[in-house]
C-alpha cells in the first residue's frame, strides 16, 4: 500500500512515541476538535485536519490584526497566532466535503485513519454525512469522537452555536468569578474547550488501546457543556448538600484565609498570596515584616476569616512596599504559597518556564518561525514531538492525496481545478510579525536564520504588494 | 461504567490539584483505590463542607472526587507501612501523587526510586510549579495557579486587583492534563514495557487552557492593554449584558452575526444607528464605539429574561448563553432532556445529586459510583489484591497503621 505514516518530522529517534502510526483525522472549528487532534499528532499521530475554504475555521478568519484590511484572505487565513495553538504539528489539507467527490476524497481518508475526531454542532453532522454510522461504514473499527457543545439527538440545544465564552457562562463556570456587590465576570478565555479536548484526548488514547485488544472501534461522545460541568461539579453536590451554593466573594474561598491579590510596586504589578492552612499560617508569621502577625490571636482559620479584611490590609500594607517577584519569593522562602499574578510578557521572560522549555519556535509556512507552546504535560520517557507551527490552509494536501489516498498527480489538478480541493494559497509569500523580534529579545528562545524587516518597512512591502495584485487585477 | 479501563489498577495518594484524575479513571472504568490515613484523609474536611439532616458532616468536594473509589487506610508514616504500600504498587499500574498538598506521604518520599523498583508503574505527580526548574520547590494554590499562569490581568474590573475563578478551576485543568498523560503512558508501556514518571505544573495547565488570551496577545501588540475587561474592548460586541433575571453572555463579533443583532436591535428598539456602515465593520473598527454599542445592546437585552433571550438569539444565530447560577442548572432544559443527572443513594447522607461522567463511549456514560467510608475495602483489598494473610492485616491492625 502506497501510504505515507509518518507526519512532519518523521518519527522521533530513539523514542517511541505512543501514537506513531495511528492517523487522525480533524474536522473541527475553534479550539475544542482542533486542540484534540494536536494533542495526538504531537504524540507521535498523523493529524490531518480538513479544512475547508468557503467556510474556514474562525481562527483561520481572524487572521493577524495588524495585516491590512483588504489584503489576500488566502494569505491572512495562516496568521492568527492562536492557530499554532490549535493545530501545530498537523498537516492540511484544503478540501470541500460538501461535494460528491469531496466527500469521496474525506471517505478514503477515513478508510486509512485511525480516528475522526469534530466538534461541529449536533443537528450538523447528519446533514455532511459525518455521523458515526457513515464514517464506520469506511472504516469498521474507527474510533470516532464528537465534541459539540451540546450533545445527544434529544437536546433542545442541538441545533445551538456557541463559543467558549458563551459555554462558560451556561454551564456555570462564570458564576465561579466575581466580586460580591458586583456582576459576575465573564472569564474571557475558552476554558470550557479546553478541558473537553484534555479529557478528549485522553478518552481516544483509551479507546485505541481497547480497539488494539479488541479490535472493536467506537463512539466517544464529549459534550462541551457536561464537561464544564463536571470541571465544577463539586459545586453541583455543593447545592445538594447545603440548599445554596455560597456566593463568589472576589479572590477568597471558603476555608482558606488569608487569600488574595495584592498590590506590589510598580503599575498593574500584583502578588497572589494563599494562606492554605495553620501550617501556613504559622510560617507567614515567620516572614521579616510580619511577625507582629505571630501568636494565638489567629490560630485557627475560622478566626482567620472572620478577620479577613483586617489580615488584607496588614498584607496590603507589607506586599505595596515590595516588587511582585521579592514579595513572592520572601513569602515562599518562609513556606507560604504565592506567586506573582504573571502577564504574557512575564511568561515569555520567565526562567522558570525556560528552563522548562515551555516555548518553542517552531517551523511555519509564513514567518519562517512562529512561537508555539509545547505541551503543559513533560514525560520521562516519551518527548513529544514538535515538528511545526500551524500548517497553512491546504499545505499538505498533495502529498496526502497522492501518498497517503494515491492519487496520481493528474487527479489532484483535477481536484483543484474544480475548486474540490486547494492548495496553499501563494505559497511564496512570507510574511513576519512586526512584532516577532521584540519576542526574541526579550525570550532568548533560539531563532531561525532571521530576515528580520523594520515593521514600517514590511508594512510598505505589504501595502505595495496589495497595489501590484490590484494592478493586475485591472480596472 | 463505560469499561475502557476496566483492567487499570490506580493507587490514589492525590490531593485537591489532581483528585479529579482519579475521578476520570473511575468513570472510564479503573479500579481507583484511595489511600487515606486510619482517621480519613484530610480531603473529607475540604471546603465546602455541608451539615445534612442526619447531622452527618460531608465535603461536597470530596463526595464528588472520591465517588466510585476504593478506601484503604494505611498510615504512610509509619515505618511498618512501607512493605504494603510496596506491594500496592507493584500491584498498581498508575500512582497518583501530589506531594505538596496531599495527605503526609512518606518521609523521604523519592519519585524516581518508586519508578526504579516498579519499572511498569506510571507515576503521575502535580506539583504547583513542576519537579524541575528554578521554582520547583515553591508552594502553591488554586489561586497561585491562575496568579502563575498569565492569565488575570485581564479577568476582572478595572477598579480592582485581578479576579480570580473560585472552584478549583485550575485543579481541574491540572487533572484533565494529568489524565491525558496518564493515558498517554499506559499506552507507551504497552511497547516498551515500562512505566514513567508524569511531572504536571499546575501553571502550565492553567496556560494550556488560555493561551489565546495570554502569550499570544504579545504576538500582536508590543503594548498589552491591561484591561481587565479581556476582549471587550478589541472585539466588541462581547461580554455579559444584563437581562430582567440576570445576565448573559454574547460573543457577536463575526461579521454576520453583528448583522443579526444589530438588526434584532433595530427591529425591537427602533434604534436605527445600529445598523449603519459605520458600527458593521471590522471588531476593531467598533472599538472607539464599544461604550455606546454595549449600552444599545443591553436596551434590547434587559426586555428579556436571560434564558428566553438565549433561545431568540439562538434562533437569529447569534452566540449567546444565560449565565446560570448552580441552581439555573438544575432547570435546564437539555441537561433535563438529555438524562445529565445521577442520584446516587447514600445510606448516611441520603439521595445525592451528580452531574453524569461527561464522556459517553457507544452511547453511555455510566453511572456515578459511591462515596467510600473511611478504609471501607481495606481487608478486600489487602486480602484479594495484595494477597496479604489474615495474620498479616490483623497484624497492621493492631499496630494502628490500617
Amino acid at each position: 500500500m502506497n501510504d505515507d505514516r509518518h507526519a512532519p518530522g518523521g518519527p522521533t529517534e530513539g523514542r517511541h512515541l505512543p501514537l506513531e502510526g495511528i492517523r487522525v483525522i480533524e474536522f473541527g472549528y475553534g479550539i475544542a476538535a482542533p486542540v484534540a487532534a494536536r494533542n495526538l499528532g504531537q504524540f507521535g499521530a498523523d493529524s490531518i485536519r480538513v479544512e475547508s475554504r468557503r467556510k474556514p475555521d474562525s481562527l483561520r478568519v481572524g487572521g493577524a490584526g495588524w495585516i491590512p484590511k483588504g489584503y489576500d484572505p488566502g494569505v491572512r487565513w495562516d496568521t492568527m497566532p492562536s492557530l499554532n495553538f490549535s493545530s501545530a504539528g498537523k498537516r492540511s489539507i484544503g478540501l470541500e466535503i460538501d461535494s460528491d467527490d469531496g466527500y469521496a476524497v474525506l471517505q478514503q481518508l477515513v478508510a486509512r485513519s485511525d480516528v475522526f475526531i469534530t466538534n461541529m454542532s449536533a443537528d450538523v453532522l447528519p446533514r455532511l454525512r459525518l455521523t458515526y454510522a457513515d464514517l464506520q461504514a469506511v472504516r469498521p473499527d474507527l474510533v470516532y469522537m464528537s465534541m459539540p457543545p451540546f450533545g445527544d439527538a434529544r437536546s433542545p440545544y442541538r441545533s445551538f452555536r456557541t463559543w467558549g465564552q458563551n459555554l462558560s457562562a451556561i454551564s456555570g463556570v462564570d458564576r465561579m468569578i466575581g466580586w460580591p456587590d458586583r456582576d459576575p465576570v465573564q472569564l474571557g478565555f475558552a476554558y470550557p474547550d479546553y478541558v473537553s479536548a484534555q479529557a478528549g484526548t485522553m478518552a481516544v488514547v483509551a479507546a485505541l488501546d481497547r480497539r488494539d485488544r479488541t479490535g472493536q472501534g467506537c463512539e466517544i461522545e464529549l459534550s462541551q457543556y457536561e464537561m464544564a460541568l463536571a470541571a465544577i461539579g463539586p459545586a453541583v453536590l455543593e447545592l445538594g448538600l447545603r440548599g445554596t451554593v455560597r456566593s463568589t466573594n472576589g479572590n477568597r474561598v471558603e476555608g482558606v484565609a488569608p487569600q488574595g491579590i495584592y498590590p506590589c510596586r510598580g503599575p498593574e504589578r500584583w502578588v497572589a498570596v494563599s494562606v492554605r492552612d495553620d501550617d501556613m499560617w504559622a510560617a507567614l508569621g515567620t516572614v521579616r515584616g510580619l511577625t507582629h502577625l505571630a501568636g494565638d490571636r489567629y490560630a485557627t482559620v475560622a478566626l482567620r476569616e472572620a478577620a479577613a479584611d483586617a489580615l488584607d490590609e496588614q498584607l496590603t500594607a507589607w506586599t505595596s512596599v515590595r516588587t511582585d517577584w521579592e514579595a513572592a519569593t520572601e513569602l515562599q522562602l518562609a513556606g507560604v504559597a504565592a506567586s506573582p499574578v504573571e502577564d504574557p510578557w512575564d511568561l515569555l521572560t520567565d526562567p522558570h518556564l525556560a528552563a522548562r522549555e515551555a516555548f518553542r519556535v517552531l517551523p511555519h509556512p509564513r514567518f519562517g518561525g512562529d512561537l508555539v507552546f509545547g505541551q503543559a504535560v513533560t514525560m520521562s520517557d516519551t518527548e513529544p514531538r514538535f515538528a511545526r507551527a500551524a500548517p497553512g490552509l491546504g499545505q499538505d494536501s498533495r502529498d496526502i492525496l497522492t501518498a497517503v489516498v494515491g492519487m496520481e498527480d493528474e487527479e489532484v489538478d483535477r481536484l483543484v481545478a474544480a475548486g474540490v480541493v486547494h492548495e496553499m494559497n501563494r505559497p511564496d509569500t512570507t510574511l513576519e510579525r512586526p512584532f516577532l523580534h521584540w519576542i526574541h529579545t526579550v525570550s532568548h528562545l533560539p531563532w531561525p536564520a532571521s530576515t528580520f524587516e523594520p515593521a514600517e518597512l514590511f508594512m510598505k512591502r505589504l501595502e505595495a504588494e496589495m497595489a501590484r495584485d490590484a494592478d493586475e487585477v485591472g480596472p | 461504567m463505560t469499561g475502557l479501563l476496566d483492567d487499570i489498577k490506580v493507587v490514589d495518594l492525590a490531593g485537591p490539584a489532581i483528585t479529579y484524575t482519579g475521578r476520570m479513571l473511575v468513570d472510564l472504568g479503573a479500579d481507583v483505590v484511595l489511600v487515606e490515613p486510619p482517621d480519613g484523609s484530610r480531603s473529607r474536611l475540604l471546603a465546602p463542607v455541608a451539615t445534612v439532616a442526619s447531622g452527618v458532616t460531608i465535603s461536597a468536594h470530596f463526595a464528588y472526587m472520591a465517588a466510585g473509589k476504593r478506601s484503604v487506610t494505611l498510615d504512610l508514616t509509619s515505618a511498618v507501612a512501607a512493605p504494603t504500600l510496596e506491594r500496592m504498587l507493584e500491584w498498581a499500574d498508575v500512582v497518583l501523587v501530589t506531594p505538596d498538598d496531599s495527605d503526609p506521604l512518606p518521609a523521604g518520599l523519592d519519585l524516581e526510586a518508586w519508578s526504579e523498583a516498579h519499572p511498569r508503574l506510571v507515576v503521575t505527580v502535580v506539583t504547583p510549579f513542576g519537579l524541575r526548574g528554578p521554582r520547583r520547590t515553591w508552594h502553591g494554590s488554586d489561586l497561585t495557579g491562575w496568579a502563575a499562569g498569565g492569565v488575570l490581568p485581564f479577568v476582572g474590573d478595572a477598579d480592582r486587583p485581578p479576579l480570580s475563578p473560585a472552584g478549583g478551576l485550575a485543579y481541574a485543568t491540572a487533572s484533565t492534563n494529568a489524565a491525558m498523560a496518564t493515558m498517554l503512558a499506559l499506552r507507551t508501556r504497552t511497547s516498551t514495557g515500562r512505566g514513567q514518571l508524569i511531572d504536571i505544573s499546575v501553571q502550565e495547565a492553567v496556560m494550556s487552557v488560555a493561551l489565546e488570551a495570554g502569550p499570544y496577545m504579545v504576538m500582536e501588540t508590543v503594548s498589552i492593554p491591561y484591561e481587565r475587561t479581556g476582549m471587550r474592548r478589541s472585539t466588541p460586541p462581547i461580554g455579559q449584558y444584563r437581562t430582567k433575571d440576570g445576565a448573559v453572555s454574547i460573543v457577536g463579533y463575526m461579521p454576520g452575526q453583528w448583522d443579526a443583532l444589530a438588526s434584532w436591535i433595530a427591529e425591537e428598539t427602533g434604534n436605527d444607528a445600529i445598523t449603519l456602515d459605520t458600527f458593521g465593520g471590522t471588531p476593531a473598527a467598533r472599538s472607539p464605539y464599544v461604550e455606546a454599542i454595549d449600552a444599545w445592546i443591553e436596551e434590547l437585552t434587559t426586555r428579556y429574561t436571560k434564558q428566553d433571550f438565549f433561545e431568540e438569539a439562538q434562533r437569529r444565530g447569534i452566540p449567546v448563553g444565560p449565565v446560570n447560577s448552580i441552581a439555573d442548572l438544575v432547570a435546564d432544559p437539555h441537561l433535563e432532556a438529555t438524562e445529565a443527572w445521577r442520584f446516587v443513594e447514600d445510606p448516611e447522607i441520603g439521595t445525592i445529586r451528580y452531574p453524569r461522567p461527561p464522556i459517553r463511549v457507544d452511547g453511555d456514560a455510566g453511572d456515578v459510583g459511591r462515596i467510600p467510608s473511611v478504609g471501607q475495602h481495606t481487608d478486600e483489598v489487602l486480602r484479594d489484591a495484595l494477597g496479604m494473610t489474615p495474620i498479616e492485616i490483623a497484624g497492621l491492625r493492631a499496630s494502628g497503621t490500617i
